[in-house]
């Protein structure tokens, strides 16, 4: 079996003001990969990304680190936080300095490097990012989209195993979401495990090794990506819609345009290639 | 204030060192505070704006809107200081008398309130080249060499960056706000401000407790350690500057007597 980074056993939690956000999530997340965790509002997942790295604690239930029980102590909680790394969703709330590199040098300094070792790091995080031409701009002139990408070079610059990122692509235009997809693609080819939140079931199906679905405070379901999306009970209880690949792949089926036992497409490219390769789908391509 | 920190990032004079600036600021004004010399804060005056449009590159209408703000403040405040209201009037006022009452000026009040206010034009011109052509995160570097207390410097930081961000979500919630016409009548207007203010202060809790949780997932251990940029020191810049605050001095001492008189 594959090495296990996170795990996550019966957690359950509970924020002040008494709102069960977690209610027994249990998870195992492997080295390496790249994990999507879906789920609509309220669904728990920026509750359970605390969890990961000793925000906040279980009040029931145990979080594993490489499979190590976490403990609570400070040194601890350092050593979890310099490997496991949480990109925000609101990069206002995040970026506290009003320098992108001052910024970005933060969390390398916390670790104890020497300066050159941080600038190094620094350079390489907005080289990675493509931001080095707006290291210079105060942070306030920068747009959303430049802000993510700052945020996101804030975790990288600590080379963590795995980096968290909550909703890297809310509110971005599709040619940011493309560049933040690459680049999460780019930091999991490194063997950096990535995991991320996203309500973009488009972007799921195609980017993640391994989808988790959560609701109300639960996993629900988990899997691959053309198992989990085509189970339509699953969708429905958790109010997620069907990537239009799947949907297609199904409609083409229907039509007699694909082959049966031909598997679903995970690209826009596949899809063509599959479509191509067929003999119906030649005659659909020849006509059309 | 928005523009004012856009050519503080963008002027001309970027790549000189901030210590350097900063000094130049802060010596020239003791110069303009310390001396009793009208010339020389008139000098002073001049000496700014020339280095402000002609070194640094701010154009000269927004520069003269800069100082028109002091101005208009400065005359209120002069006015009161020159002239005087007085029913049994000292010998030396000269003014009219209505009705048993007599405006005017003494010739001492005058030379004060003349003094005074090119005194503090004079200062205010030095801090408005500071502030337009250094970044406050520059000044926050040189204040950091100068051993000021790291509280104090770390307030100013997040301070800083926050304003701007508290501006944008005020932004927003006005915008929201108006264009469900909060602001059609005054009662709407009151109304919607109040809101907007309590809005506001929630939403800066919130997002400083996040802050919070955010820095601490970073290895927060209560100190904001960042990067410091180094700048080279110019030798030919500090003769310079010098060379320029010595040159005040001299004129300061010799026409120290002042300009009315
Ligand atoms: N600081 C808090 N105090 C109290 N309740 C909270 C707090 N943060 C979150 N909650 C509640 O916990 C539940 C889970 O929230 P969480 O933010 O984890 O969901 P999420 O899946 O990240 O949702 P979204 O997609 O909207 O970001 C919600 O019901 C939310 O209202
Ligand atoms: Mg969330």
């Amino acid at each position: 079996m594959a090495e296990l980074i996170l795990e996550a056993q019966d957690v359950e939690f509970e924020y002040p003001d008494g709102t069960k956000a977690l209610k027994g999530v249990s998870l195992s997340i492997e080295k390496g990969k790249k994990i999507a965790i879906l789920g609509s509002n309220g669904a728990g997942k920026s509750t359970l990304f605390l969890h990961f790295n000793g925000i906040l604690r279980p009040k029931r239930g145990m979080v594993r680190f490489a499979g190590q029980d976490v403990r609570y102590n400070h040194s601890s909680l350092m050593e979890l936080r310099k490997k496991v790394g949480i990109v925000f969703q609101d990069p206002d709330s995040q970026l506290f300095s009003a320098s992108v590199l001052q910024e970005i040098s933060f969390g390398p300094l916390n670790l104890g490097l020497t300066e050159e070792q941080v600038l190094q790091r620094v350079q390489q995080a907005m080289a990675a990012t493509g931001i080095t031409e707006l290291q210079d701009k105060p942070t306030h002139a920068l747009s959303y989209g430049q802000k993510k990408r700052v945020s996101i070079a804030d975790i990288l610059a600590m080379e963590p195993m795995v980096i968290i990122c909550d909703e890297p692509t809310a509110w971005l235009d599709p040619k940011h979401t493309i560049q933040v997809m690459e680049l999460l693609n780019g930091i999991s080819r490194q063997g950096t495990t990535v995991i991320l939140s996203t309500h973009d079931v488009d972007i799921a199906y195609s980017w993640a090794d391994y989808i988790f679905v959560m609701s109300d405070g639960r996993v629900v379901g988990e899997g691959i990506p053309e198992r989990v999306f085509q189970d339509e009970g699953l969708l429905r209880q958790a109010d997620l819609a069907q990537p239009w690949l799947v949907e297609i792949y199904h409609e083409f089926k229907q039509q007699g345009w694909l082959a049966k036992g031909v598997p679903v497409p995970r690209t826009k490219g596949e899809l063509l290639e599959l479509l191509k390769r067929d003999t119906p789908g030649q005659a659909l391509v020849v006509s059309g | 204030m928005f523009s004012i920190d856009q050519y503080a990032y963008s002027n001309r004079m970027r790549a000189v060192h901030p210590g350097e600036r900063f000094a130049f600021a802060i010596l020239t004004m003791v110069i303009c505070l310390a001396f009793p010399s009208t010339v020389t804060q008139l000098a002073i005056l001049l000496l700014m704006a020339g280095v402000v449009i002609l070194w640094a590159g701010i154009p000269f209408r927004f520069y003269l809107k800069l100082m028109s703000l002091p101005f208009s403040f400065l005359v209120v405040g002069v006015v009161t200081i020159a002239v005087s209201l007085s029913r049994n009037p000292e010998p030396t006022l000269q003014g009219i008398t209505v009705w048993g009452v007599t405006i005017g000026v003494t010739d001492q009040d005058l030379r004060v309130a003349v003094e005074l206010f090119f005194k503090s034009l004079g200062a205010v011109s030095c801090l408005y080249f500071l502030s337009l052509t250094t970044p406050v995160l520059e000044i926050i570097a040189v204040l950091k060499k100068l051993r000021i207390p790291v509280l104090f410097i770390e307030l100013m930081s997040l301070v800083y960056r926050f304003i701007f961000v508290l501006m944008e979500t005020a932004d927003r919630i006005y915008t929201a706000q108006s264009s469900r016409c909060g602001y059609a009548t005054i009662k709407n207007s009151y109304l919607s401000m109040g809101q907007l203010a309590s809005n506001l202060f929630i939403k800066s809790y919130h997002r400083s407790r996040m802050l919070f949780t955010a820095l601490e997932s970073r290895c927060y251990t209560g100190e904001l350690k960042v990067l410091e940029p180094h700048y080279t020191v110019s030798k030919v810049n500090i003769l310079i500057i010098v060379v320029i605050d010595l040159a005040l001095v001299v004129l300061a001492l010799n026409t120290g007597g002042g300009f009315v008189g």
